[in-house]
């Protein structure tokens, strides 16, 4: 797969198989990433 | 306060130049109600920019003590300091997110320059059943993504930020050039260099 399209992939959260170790790094900082998300936080002020 | 402009900016820490672009027609037009103070605009803005700028900022601070509070609350300066500057923001026919990540990179670098660590809060015990990874998972992931970021953070400057905007933010090609001033071109081309030193460094670590 064409680099373009893995980057692609991998930032729409798709799973990317293969053995490639800058992928799998890239994958596991995306999962950690997005493992904790926290709930959305309004900051509009009030008027 | 002078005005704030969409102009190219500069991050003073890592020597990134971030330019801007132009932007999808709805989230520009979404921008130009937001700086007029529509709120349900405002709303939706940084509703849709957020997320991005949540995982830039983790992505670059990491966890402290296992948790991303930190990272969290730059990226919620970020957001505050969007709000702020929304009023005085000028469209000069570049993209809003350009702007946005302009001072997410500031903040991200004011925060790394910052030795200060303050006390971290724990979270709430949840209510029902953790659905999340198990611990061993949760240590695993916690492991290879600190590997990563400690590999990133030996790329050029460049290099680290264009993965972290593309991989981790999901930016497009399109969009991480208008934020790094390069053309899609341009950061194909950077993006496959980049994966390509990043492999080296994985493979040279597992080596030694």
């Amino acid at each position: 797969m064409r680099t373009d399209a893995v980057l692609d992939a991998l930032a729409r959260r798709e799973p990317v198989g293969g053995t490639d170790a800058a992928i799998r790094l890239l994958g596991a900082l995306v999962a950690d990433v997005d493992g904790q998300w926290l709930s959305s936080v309004s900051i509009t002020p009030s008027t | 306060m002078p005005n704030v402009t969409e102009g190219c900016v500069a991050d003073a820490a890592t020597g990134v130049r971030l330019a801007t672009r132009s932007d999808e027609p709805d989230l520009r037009e979404l921008t130009s109600l937001a700086v007029k103070g529509d709120r349900t605009a405002i709303e939706s803005l940084l509703g849709h920019l957020r997320p991005m700028v949540v995982r830039y900022c983790r992505a670059r601070l990491g966890r402290v003590s296992g948790q991303y509070h930190i990272a969290d609350d730059v990226a919620q300066e970020v957001c505050i300091a969007v709000l702020s500057a929304l009023p005085r923001y000028r469209d000069m026919g570049r993209p809003f997110a350009s702007f946005v990540f302009g001072i997410a990179s500031h903040k991200v670098a004011d925060a790394l320059r910052s030795s200060v660590r303050s006390a971290v809060p724990t979270q709430d015990l949840p209510d029902g059943p953790d659905e999340g990874p198990g611990p061993e998972e949760t240590v695993v992931r916690y492991i290879e993504a600190q590997h990563a970021r400690d590999l990133l953070a030996r790329l050029p400057d460049t290099q680290r930020e264009l993965l972290i905007l593309r991989v981790v933010s999901g930016l497009s090609a399109e969009e991480t050039g208008n934020v790094l001033g390069m053309s899609p071109g341009a950061v194909r081309v950077a993006q496959h260099r980049a994966l390509a030193r990043l492999r080296q460094l994985a493979e040279l670590e597992s080596i030694a």
